[in-house]
C-alpha cells in the first residue's frame, strides 16, 4: 500500500476517524495506532505480522534492562545485543545475497542459494529501533514500562517505509501525552502537506522518471552527452520531488494523528559545500548516522586528525551500504565520504568564510549541486558498468535535444524554480491555505486529485526510497 | 468522544466532492475516484512460502520457459525447408556443414539484442561455427555484439540511412567505413575462431590496409581495383587469437565488416541491425547489385526480415508504401540469393502513453502486421508474428509494469530479459518448424521405402 494510492488514503481516514474517538484513553489510543501500524504493514505483506512484533519485543526488553541495571558491561552487553539484533536481521534479509554473491566471484565457489527476501522499510525500521536502546545506553532518554506503548511508537505507519528516521523516544514522548488535540492549524497543514506530496511525487517526480530519466538510464547508448547530462540532473530533481513528496505526505499523515515528525529536506541543491548538502539531504539518515555511528567510531577524540577524516570516510560507505546492497551504493557512499574529509580538512585548513561575496557563493552552490549529480549517477545506475555507460556518454561531449520534449523540458523548468522557491513563500501559501475554510480545502484536494488523474493515469510507481 | 471539528469537516467536504461526480450526471467526465476499490484495503496478500521463488517470477512473466511454442511460424509453402536442410547437416556434424542466418533488423538488432539470444539457443543446439559478421567500429554508441567487442577509431562513418554519400555501397552490415593512414578497428572476442574475413570495397585509387592479430601481421590487403566492386580477404587466425584489428596503411581505405568463423559444423547468425532502420534501407538505400555481390558471397540459407517498428509511427508510410518496399526486398533478396529461405519477422509491440495515461499500443502497428503477413504469404516467405508472440495489444506496457521491467521507459527497446523472451521464441519456433520438417523427412523415407 503506497503512501500515495487511493487504499492508503481510505486507510488514514479509517484511521482518523477510529483513533480520535479514543485519543482521550491511553490505551485505546496506543491500541488504534498499533492495529493501524500492524494493518499497514500486513498490507504490504502478512509475514511482517512475525518479524516485527519479535524485533520489537526483543528491543523493548533489553530496554528494560538498560533501564534496570547500571553496570557498565551488562549494559554494553545489553547494547551489543540490541545492535548484533538489528544488524543481523539487516544483514540476513538484506546483505546476505550480496555477500553470498561477492564471495563466490572471489572464490570462485557456487554461489550457496539464500531465499530470504528483503522486507520493505526494514532498513527505516532497524535504524529506528536503534534509537531507542542505543538513546538508553547513553542515557540520552527513559526506557517506557509500557509494552503497548514502545510496540506503538517503533513500528508507527507514517515513518515505517522510508522514515522520516524518528527517535523513538521522541514519538513515545508524544503518543503516551495525555491531552491529545488536534488544532484546525495542524489539522490544515496535515492536508496541505499531502497535498504538496502527491503533487511532488505524482505530477513531478513520476512525470519526469516516465518520460526522460528511466529511458536515459535504462539505455544511454541511445542517446547524446547532452541529453544524458539532463537526464541525471533530472534524475537529482525526480529523486528529490520523489522523497521529499513522501516525507511531506508521511509528516502529514502523523499530523492526522496529532503526531509531529521531523523534517528531512531544506532545500538541499542549495548547499555551498557537501556538508552543508547533508545538513539539507535526508536530514534525519544524515543525523542518525552522525549521532549514533560517527560519533560511536574509535580515534575521534584522538591526537591524530586522521580519524576524523577516515571516520567521515567509514560512517558515509556505511551509509551507502544502508540503501542497499550493491557496489554503486558503496561508491556513491565513498564519493560523498571522501568528498566530506575533503571539505573539512579544507575548512580546518582555510578556515570558514563568514561573509563570502554572492557570487562566490553561487559558484559553490554550482559545484556542489555538480558533485551531487555526478554521484547520483552511481545512486541511480543499476550496476558499475551501467554508471560508466552514463559518465561516457556524457564525456563523449555529443549534442541533441531531439528526446527531451517541450513537455519535459517544462516540467524541469517547473521542478527546478519550484525547488528554490524561498522558504516565506513556502510558509505564505502553507499559512492560506491553512486559514482557508473547510471547503476551499476540500476542493483544492478534489481539484488537486482531478490533476492527478488526467497527468498521471497509470499509477504511482513506488517512491524510490522504499526500497532502501 | 470527540473528533476534530475542522479536519473532519474537510474529509466530510472532501468525500461529498468525489461523490457529487458520482451522482450528478454531468459530473460524470470528472469522477476521479473509484468507490468500489475501497473494500480492496482489506485484501491482504499472503506471503506464500517458496523454494524457488526467482523460478516461479521467471514462469510467470517469462513465455521462453515454455515447452511448446504458441505462435508458429507461418510457412504453409515450406519456404523454410532449404534453411531446414542446412540446419539438418549441421545437426549431423559433417565437416564444414554451416547453417547461415543473415537477420536484418532495427536499434535491437544492432545492439545484438534478440539476435544473441537466438543466437546462442541455435549454436547451442546445432553447434557453433562462428560469431559471423561485425562492424569494423562502433557506428554509434549502442551498437554491441554478445561476445565481440568492437571498438576502431580514424574512420568517417556512412550508416545507410544518415550517409552523405549516395552510392549505396554499405556491404552486408549496411555501414560504410571510410579511413585514412592511421585508422584502425578492433574485434576482441570471447572465443577461438579460425578464420576471419575483411570485407572492402575494391576502387581505383584505394589504399592498403593491414591485418593483425594480437601483435601477429597477417598480411596486407589491396584494395585498388579497376572500378568500385566488392572485395573479401580471408586469413587464418592463430588458436589463440582474441584480438583482431584492421589498420589503414595507405590511400583511401572503405571497409565494410570483418566475419569470424570457426572449422567446426553449426550455425553463423550474422546480426546486422542499423539504428532507424526500416524497409526502405533494403529496399531502396542499398545498391541493388552490391548487395547482390554482398549476399551471394556470404550465401545465406536464411534471410530474416525484421523491420516495422521505426515506420509504425508514420501511418501514412505503412499503409500506402510499406507493402510496396517490402515486395521490393523480397523481389531483390529472390533475385541474389533464390536458394535462401525468407522469413519476415513482424516488429514487437511498440507503446505509447495514450490519452488514459495507460501504456497502449502504436495504432498502426496491427495494421503493419497484417501487411507483413500479407507479403509473406503472397510471395511464398514464411511469417514469424513476434507482435502476436509477445503478447499483442499493450505488451510493452505489461512488460513496464512487470518486475524487474522487462521493456525500457521508451516502451520501444527491450530489456536483456524482454530481448531474450523474443530471442527464445524465434528460437522455438524455428525449432519447432524444423522437428515438423524432420518428422516430414522420416514420412518421406517411409513411404520411399514401401513403395
Amino acid at each position: 500500500m503506497l503512501s500515495s494510492s487511493s487504499s492508503y488514503f481510505v486507510f488514514l481516514v479509517a484511521i482518523f476517524f477510529l483513533y480520535w474517538p479514543v485519543a482521550r484513553n491511553r490505551a485505546l489510543a496506543l491500541a488504534a495506532i498499533l492495529f493501524a501500524n500492524y494493518f499497514f504493514y500486513a498490507k504490504w505483506d502478512l509475514f511482517y505480522l512475525y518479524l516485527i512484533p519479535v524485533a520489537s519485543t526483543v528491543d523493548f526488553v533489553i530496554g528494560l534492562g538498560l533501564g534496570k541495571w547500571q553496570h557498565k558491561g551488562v549494559r554494553r552487553a545489553l547494547v551489543t545485543t540490541s545492535v548484533l539484533w538489528n544488524v543481523g536481521l539487516l544483514a540476513a534479509f538484506k546483505y546476505m545475497p550480496f555477500v553470498l554473491e561477492n564471495w563466490s566471484a572471489v572464490t570462485g565457489a557456487a554461489k550457496p542459494e539464500w531465499h530470504w527476501s528483503f522486507p520493505i522499510g526494514l532498513s527505516f525500521y532497524c535504524f529506528q529501533s536503534l534509537t531507542y536502546t542505543l538513546d538508553l545506553y547513553r542515557k540520552d532518554a527513559k526506557p517506557t514500562q509500557s509494552y503497548l506503548a514502545y510496540l506503538s511508537a517503533v513500528s508507527f505507519f507514517p515513518t515505517t517505509l522510508a522514515g522520516p528516521i524518528t527517535r523513538v523516544s521522541s514519538l513515545l514522548s508524544q503518543l503516551e501525552k495525555k491531552e491529545k488535540t488536534l488544532s484546525m492549524e495542524d489539522g490544515g497543514r496535515a492536508v496541505f502537506l499531502i497535498g504538496l506530496g502527491l503533487m511532488k511525487k505524482l505530477l513531478i517526480a513520476d512525470y519526469l522518471a516516465g518520460n526522460l530519466v528511466n529511458r536515459v538510464f535504462d539505455f544511454p547508448n541511445l542517446y547524446t552527452g547532452f541529453e544524458v547530462l539532463i537526464g541525471v540532473y533530472a534524475f537529482a530533481l525526480q529523486l528529490y520531488y520523489d522523497f521529499s513528496g513522501y516525507t511531506d505526505i508521511a509528516i502529514g499523515s502523523a499530523l492526522m494523528l496529532g503526531i509531529k515528525l521531523p523534517p528531512n529536506f531544506k532545500m538541499p541543491y542549495a548547499a555551498e559545500n557537501i556538508a552543508d548538502f547533508w545538513r539539507r539531504w535526508h536530514i534525519t539518515l544524515s543525523n542518525w548516522l552522525r549521532d549514533y555511528l560517527y560519533f560511536s567510531l574509535p580515534g575521534l577524540r584522538s591526537k591524530w586528525k586522521i580519524f576524523t577524516y577516515t571516520n567521515l570516510v567509514i560512517t558515509m560507505v556505511i551509509g551507502g551500504l544502508w540503501h542497499g546492497p550493491s557496489w554503486t551504493f558503496v561508491v556513491w557512499g565513498l564519493l560523498h565520504g571522501v568528498a566530506l574529509a575533503v571539505t573539512r580538512a579544507w575548512q580546518t585548513w582555510r578556515g570558514t568564510e563568514t561573509n563570502p561575496a554572492w557570487w562566490a557563493r553561487g559558484l559553490r552552490t554550482f559545484l556542489t549541486v555538480q558533485f551531487v549529480c555526478f554521484a547520483w549517477i552511481f545512486f541511480r545506475s543499476a550496476s558499475l558498468e551501467s554508471a560508466w555507460q552514463v559518465v561516457n556518454r556524457i564525456a563523449s561531449l555529443s549534442f541533441s535535444t531531439a528526446n527531451i520534449s517541450m513537455p519535459v523540458a517544462i516540467v524541469l523548468g517547473i521542478a527546478a524554480l519550484g525547488h528554490y522557491v524561498p522558504d516565506d513563500w513556502y510558509k505564505a501559501s502553507d499559512r492560506m491555505f491553512v486559514r482557508s475554510p473547510f471547503y476551499v480545502q476540500a476542493a483544492v484536494m478534489a481539484l488537486l486529485l482531478m490533476a492527478i488523474h488526467y497527468v498521471n493515469a497509470t499509477g504511482a510507481a513506488p517512491f524510490i526510497y522504499t526500497r532502501f | 468522544m470527540s473528533l476534530p471539528r475542522y479536519p473532519t469537516l474537510t474529509i466530510v467536504a472532501f468525500a461529498g466532492l468525489m461523490l457529487l461526480t458520482d451522482v450528478v450526471p454531468a459530473l460524470h467526465s470528472y469522477k476521479v475516484m473509484d468507490w468500489n476499490t475501497v473494500p480492496g484495503v482489506l485484501n491482504f496478500i499472503d506471503r506464500k512460502p517458496s523454494a524457488t521463488p526467482e523460478a516461479e517470477e521467471q514462469q510467470r512473466l517469462r513465455p521462453d520457459t515454455a515447452r511448446q511454442a504458441k505462435y508458429p511460424l507461418d510457412d504453409d509453402e515450406h519456404d523454410l525447408d532449404r534453411f531446414y536442410q542446412a540446419l539438418h547437416k549441421a545437426e549431423g556434424k559433417g565437416k564444414g556443414a554451416e547453417a547461415r542466418i543473415l537477420h536484418y533488423g532495427d536499434s535491437p538488432t544492432t545492439a545484438d539484442l534478440i539476435t544473441s539470444d537466438a543466437r546462442t539457443l541455435l549454436q547451442k543446439q546445432f553447434g557453433d561455427a562462428g560469431h559471423g559478421f561485425c562492424l569494423i567500429a562502433k557506428p554509434w554508441a549502442w551498437y554491441a555484439h554478445r561476445g565481440a567487442d568492437v571498438e576502431g577509431h580514424g574512420w568517417t562513418v556512412d550508416p545507410v540511412n544518415q550517409s552523405t554519400i549516395k552510392d549505396g555501397l554499405f556491404g552486408l552490415g549496411g555501414v560504410s567505413f571510410r579511413g585514412g593512414p592511421g585508422a584502425t578497428g578492433r574485434v576482441k572476442l570471447s572465443g577461438p575462431h579460425a578464420r576471419m574475413e575483411v570485407a572492402y570495397l575494391k576502387q581505383p585509387g584505394g589504399g592498403q590496409l593491414r591485418v593483425f592479430a594480437g601483435e601477429q601481421d597477417l598480411g596486407v590487403v589491396d584494395t585498388e581495383g579497376a572500378k568500385a566492386q566488392s572485395g573479401f580477404a580471408s586469413f587464418a587466425l592463430p588458436a589463440d587469437a582474441r584480438q583482431i584489428s584492421v589498420q589503414a596503411m595507405s590511400g583511401p581505405v572503405r571497409l565494410f565488416g570483418m566475419m569470424f568463423s570457426k572449422e567446426s559444423p553449426g550455425v553463423v547468425y550474422h546480426s546486422l541491425g542499423v539504428n532507424g532502420a526500416y524497409v526502405s534501407v533494403l529496399a531502396k538505400f542499398f545498391n541493388e547489385s552490391h548487395w547482390r555481390e554482398q549476399l551471394q558471397h556470404y550465401r545465406p540459407h536464411l534471410v530474416i526480415v525484421n523491420y516495422g517498428t521505426n515506420e509504425s509511427v508514420y501511418p501514412q508510410f505503412v499503409d500506402y508504401a510499406s507493402e510496396k518496399e517490402l515486395r521490393e526486398i523480397v523481389r531483390r533478396l529472390r533475385a541474389a540469393v533464390p536458394e535462401a529461405s525468407i522469413l519476415i519477422m513482424s516488429p514487437m509491440d511498440r507503446g505509447q502513453r495514450m490519452a488514459t495515461g495507460e501504456i497502449g499500443t502504436v495504432p498502426a502497428i496491427p495494421r503493419l502486421v497484417a501487411i507483413q503477413r500479407r507479403v509473406a504469404a503472397d510471395l511464398h516467405c514464411a511469417f514469424f508474428n513476434t507482435f502476436e508472440a509477445m503478447g499483442g495489444m499493450g505488451t510493452m506496457g505489461r512488460w513496464y509494469a512487470a518486475e524487474p521491467r522487462l521493456v525500457g521507459a521508451d516502451f520501444i527497446h527491450p530489456m536483456p530479459g524482454g530481448a531474450k523472451i523474443v530471442g527464445s521464441l524465434l528460437y522455438q519456433a524455428l525449432l519447432e518448424g524444423y522437428n515438423k520438417y524432420k518428422l516430414r523427412l522420416i514420412q518421406k523415407k517411409t513411404m520411399v521405402a514401401g513403395k
